[in-house]
């Protein structure tokens, strides 16, 4: 260390630091009251999005014939398609990051299936959700994976040109396929969301713990099963 | 805590595990270091203190993937400060550090004697001002190595830099600071 370097390391003893506050007093109360506002924050966002289904399909053209709630999703069958547009699978989802700022910025840590190859280099990262585009079967697929009061996912679908049925996967999850569906992400709550739609293929949607994950791409169902298997092994 | 020598990762296993009492326990060691990270990047004491405690709060989130026996240090750090240039971008306004020694605000016998200060006041009051005029990127770099004693991979961590260009960074603040010295 040169000696102005040691005279810097001598100055920083004598710089004043404004008073170091107790934080610990108030990490601790937020801790404490954290569970119940996320518990409620994201029974707000659900409410939100169904809201938001019902608002985005005109009434005249299309209703909502049915809909439920898987995880950070809301799925609704409807009578007409909102406009939407093809776009690509990444979509919406913010610039491609690395992994770890991607996990940074969704404080979610990726799981991913076993890899032979090269793991993917691109993230996505939104508080709540981590996304990335996997290579399989010589075709890009998307996994996102949702925790949190932060992010939500509305899948509006005509019957019978797209078909939904349930899959043994996880806690509980759904396989779409068929004709393209609409998807709809929301970020944030309230008026702060930000809502990005697209039209959607083939996608394979479960939970598994207090996650959600989702797969879309056009591979097959026995296909989707046994990548969705892998990741949550 | 008194009277217990901090095991860090025992604490990190716990609150890993969910033990929030451990938790709070790593933020009474390490809060000092986040929030006068916060400070030198913010400028502002409240806003150094809301980010660093926002920091804390997205660390706890954050736990489970904190890789076992990794140094704890510099992810917080990585993470308060990252909630400090947040705010400094939502307030859209550049940090205005304000560095005083302690010999600024004390008189008579409270300030410390030639004996005890290792600088002498002239050279004090010479670098504090040549600090004080650094770029803000090259202050932020002198104040986070120096003052506050991280490591480089600290700052880079801090800052969200590549090492590399906070050694260089670093290395172009000393030279200026040089010449106010010498």
């Amino acid at each position: 260390m040169t000696e102005l370097e040691q005279a810097l390391v001598a100055l920083g003893q004598e710089v004043q630091f404004p008073p170091e506050p107790d934080l610990v007093s108030a990490v601790r109360a937020r801790l404490e009251r954290r569970p119940r506002r996320r518990a409620l924050a994201f029974a707000i966002a659900l409410v939100v999005v169904a809201f938001g289904i019902a608002m985005a399909v005109p009434q005249a053209r299309s209703a909502i014939l049915d809909f439920f709630h898987i995880g950070s999703a809301t799925v609704a069958r409807v009578h007409t398609l909102p406009p939407a547009q093809e776009r690509p699978l990444a979509a919406g989802l913010g610039p491609p990051l690395s992994r770890r700022d991607a996990e940074l910025r969704a404080h979610l840590a990726i799981r991913l299936p076993a890899f032979r190859g090269a793991p993917p280099t691109s993230y996505y990262g939104r508080p709540g959700l981590i996304a990335t585009l996997l290579a399989y079967g010589g075709q890009p697929v998307l996994l996102a994976e949702m925790r949190d009061d932060q992010t939500a996912l509305a899948k509006k679908f005509l019957s019978p040109e797209t078909s939904v049925e349930p899959v043994q996967l996880g806690r509980f999850g759904i396989w779409i396929q068929g004709g393209k569906h609409v998807l709809i992400w929301q970020f944030g709550l309230a008026l702060a969301r930000q809502v990005e739609t697209r039209l959607a293929g083939n996608v394979m949607l479960w939970t598994d713990g207090t996650t959600t994950y989702r797969l879309e791409g056009a591979l097959t169902r026995a296909q989707m099963l046994k990548l969705a298997r892998d990741i949550t092994r | 805590m008194v009277g217990r020598p901090l095991d860090e990762d025992d604490l990190i296993r716990r609150a890993k595990r969910g033990d929030a009492h451990a938790y709070e326990e790593l933020v009474h060691a390490f809060q000092g270091i986040a929030f006068r990270t916060a400070y030198v990047l913010l400028g502002n004491a409240a806003d150094a203190e809301e980010a660093a405690q926002d920091g804390f709060i997205k660390a706890w989130r954050a736990l489970g993937r904190f890789r076992a026996g990794a140094p704890f240090r510099p992810w917080l750090l990585r993470i308060v400060a990252n909630e400090a240039r947040n705010r400094r971008r939502a307030a859209g306004r550049r940090a205005h550090l304000a560095l005083r020694a302690a010999t600024e605000q004390l008189s008579g016998d409270a300030a410390p004697s030639p004996e005890t200060s290792l600088l002498s006041a002239e050279v004090r009051e010479t670098l504090l001002a040549a600090v004080g005029e650094l770029p803000d990127d090259q202050r932020q770099a002198i104040s986070l190595r120096y003052f506050l004693g991280l490591s480089e991979q600290e700052v880079a961590a801090a800052l969200d830099l590549p090492v590399g260009t906070v050694k260089s960074r670093t290395s172009r603040a000393l030279e200026r600071l040089r010449e106010a010295y010498d």
